[in-house]
């Protein structure tokens, strides 16, 4: 049974992306070239090389973050959507604390007062819908939503005019001191950061599954009434999921600065946004840890694939944001579900077909 | 007076956009699917009646064309959130998601940034209604918008009517308050989902019609700016209610042009204004909530 049960959800997660990848390669064709060879260009470049897997995990480490942030409130049923406006709110403060400080500082000291400003940002952000939520009931969803604009249309002010750096031909905060940088490793485009991810990720994985706040989660995602008439205090569940996730954001956005931006520019977490990416990894984990890490694996290949592709076909690289359009809208729907019509269905299949042929073995 | 006349205009122009999406996704809200999609569905109307209108140098068939779009998406949304009962929070995200990079693929295709219709004069499709435009003070502000902005307040009535007088409100208000009872008695539950679902659809075409087109003759990706989910909130603070939830929306509009016309005289903290309708509608979201729940004396933790 368990194992049945894992094969629905890896199927679940499998189907939508390829057929996204279907629709993406129909695209393709009709631009005139050969899908095979796109997508040939876009996993071979980006997972099969070592220094292309190397970069892809370098990728991968924010959005390993992004996605637990977003997991763990939606796996309690709490849709904090404001992922994004954290991640940059730390991303940016920690920036202009690693511009500012003292150049001859401790390089570790330097990192981790950087990393812990960029984390308290997330987590204070995230506190004013939580206590919304928590003590007034207000829908969270749309009050995320909302304040990622405010916080989007407040750091454009803050780096457009206090924090601008005067020097940059474009709009951008000052780079950061030497020593607030993760230096890469080797020849590979790799970072401390991605370790401090991981680690991240580790610590997660026990919450998330070993712990009391764990099952506490799982049980308000399921019932929140039930989960505090049996003495689970929602109200500061609530609050501790959402600084949790606010954290993870703000530690996203710090290290995706201290390890591969190293300034704040108007367009410091691309297109869709890493903690929009986030949400498609969390959906595509099924919200569990471990699915998260593989899927933000492979997100981060589409990225560093997209780039490929843009170098040695015509396609436009935007077509993958098209394809992570559609796996989020496939992955909407559940193909098989643990109990569906489907599955007795193809086993009744099965069973004809063996009783057929046992049938005639028998003749 | 000057100041305060163009407040107000502003305001009336602000706000019809999401006064067609308030209406719109009142009925979905009111047969109990959350659509976010509403942004997204904007944004693709606002895309492909400004790309229909480039090509063909038709503002009318612009708006048809994305009316057509925005109803596609719409179809795309009740069949993977009614008819595969997929989660809709999900489906909607992926219709925003979608409308972006779609726009975001065919602005690469046609290697700009924008598409600028430049044979348009915006002039040209305001319309001076006779008699009106002569009364001194109101006639400045009422008069001289585009067509589609009188269309969202004459909305605001028709939305009205059709969920309060007709038949066909009651069963889509049943639908939403109890699905089973609505089965049981026999109404196709599905149906009236995908049509009020459907009904947003074309008034967010309508809107990104509006946006796009008949206001600016232009078109930059990410244009709307998060209208939709203004209008969604608009929407949960009236309670479901076209007229209250309209108030709502002309609220977000007032707040909206109150920052673009007093930043002029902001100097350089200008580009703050622009958080005031967000930060707005937050506390507006906030303060009806509070008061909705002063009462409510249930102990321990209630969802929604």
């Amino acid at each position: 049974m368990k194992i049945k049960s894992t094969f629905v959800h890896l199927a679940n997660s499998v189907l939508p992306v390829l057929l996204a990848f279907l629709i993406g390669g129909i695209i393709i064709a009709m631009l005139g070239e050969n899908p095979l060879d796109t997508y040939g260009i876009l996993l071979s470049k980006s997972l099969l090389t070592s220094k292309g897997f190397l970069t892809t995990l370098h990728y991968a480490s924010p959005l390993i973050l992004t996605g637990l942030a977003i997991a763990i409130t939606f796996k309690a049923n709490i849709f904090n959507m404001g992922v994004e406006g954290q991640m940059l709110l730390g991303a940016f403060f920690s920036g202009i604390i690693g511009a500012y400080l003292p150049a001859g500082m401790n390089s570790v000291l330097a990192k981790i007062v950087c990393l812990t400003v960029g984390v308290l940002c997330g987590a204070i952000s995230a506190m004013l819908p939580a206590v919304l939520k928590a003590y007034f009931k207000v829908n969270e969803m749309v009050v995320t939503l909302m304040l990622n604009y405010a916080i989007i249309k407040i750091l454009e002010f803050l780096s457009t005019g206090v924090f601008r750096d005067i020097t940059a031909g474009y709009v951008c905060t000052p780079t950061i001191q030497k020593n607030a940088m993760f230096s890469r490793l080797g020849s590979s485009r790799i970072t401390a950061f991605f370790f401090i991810a991981v680690a991240a990720f580790a610590v997660m994985y026990f919450v998330m599954n070993k712990s009391k706040l764990g099952y506490e989660t799982t049980a308000i995602g399921k019932n929140p009434e039930f989960a505090e008439a049996t003495g689970m205090k929602v109200h500061k569940k609530i609050l501790m999921l959402m600084a949790i996730s606010g954290a993870l954001s703000g530690l996203a956005g710090a290290g995706y600065m201290m390890s591969e931006k190293f300034k704040f520019t108007l367009d410091f977490s691309g297109n869709p946004g890493l903690g929009w990416d986030g949400m498609l990894i969390a959906l595509l984990g099924a919200h569990s840890p471990v699915g998260i890490l593989i899927a933000a694996v492979f997100y981060a290949a589409l990225k560093t694939g997209a780039d490929n592709i843009n170098l040695y076909s015509m396609v436009p690289k935007e077509i993958v944001a098209v394809i992570q359009g559609l796996i989020i809208l496939f992955l909407s729907i559940k193909f098989l579900s643990e109990n569906s019509v489907t599955g007795p269905k193809i086993r009744s299949l099965f069973a004809k077909l063996t009783n057929r042929k046992a049938g005639r073995e028998n003749k | 007076m000057n100041l305060l006349n163009s407040i107000l205009y502003d305001t009336i122009y602000h706000s019809a956009p999401i006064i067609l999406c308030v209406i719109g996704g009142i009925f979905a809200y009111k047969a109990n699917v959350l659509n976010i999609a509403l942004e997204g569905m904007m944004l693709i109307g606002a895309f492909v009646s400004t790309l229909t209108a480039f090509f063909t140098h038709s503002v009318l068939l612009g708006v048809l064309l994305a009316i057509l779009a925005s109803t596609l998406f719409g179809l795309i949304f009740s069949f993977f959130g009614v008819t595969c009962k997929g989660n809709v929070i999900i489906t909607g995200l992926a219709i925003n998601l979608l409308a972006t990079a779609i726009a975001g693929f065919v602005l690469i295709q046609m290697k700009t940034s924008n598409i600028t219709l430049s044979y348009l004069n915006i002039a040209d499709l305001q319309i001076n209604i006779p008699f009106i435009r002569d009364i001194p003070f109101l006639g400045k502000i009422l008069s001289g918008h585009p067509i589609i902005t009188y269309i969202s307040f004459l909305g605001i009535l028709v939305m009205w009517l059709l969920m309060y007088r007709t038949k066909f409100g009651i069963y889509v208000r049943v639908v939403g308050e109890n699905e089973d009872a609505a089965k049981s008695l026999g109404l196709k539950t599905d149906f009236y989902k995908y049509i009020a679902i459907l009904i947003g659809a074309v008034c967010c075409g309508l809107a990104g019609a509006n946006l796009s087109t008949e206001r600016l003759g232009l078109f930059t990706n990410g244009m709307t700016a998060g209208r939709g989910f203004i209008a969604i909130a608009a929407i949960y603070c009236g309670g479901g209610s076209p007229t209250k939830s309209a108030v709502y929306a002309i609220l977000f509009g007032l707040a909206r042009s109150l920052a673009v016309n007093l930043s002029i005289y902001a100097g350089p903290a200008a580009g703050l204004f622009d958080i005031i309708p967000y930060v707005m509608m937050v506390c507006v979201l906030a303060v009806v909530s509070i008061i909705k729940h002063k009462n409510n004396k249930v102990r321990g933790f209630q969802y929604e």
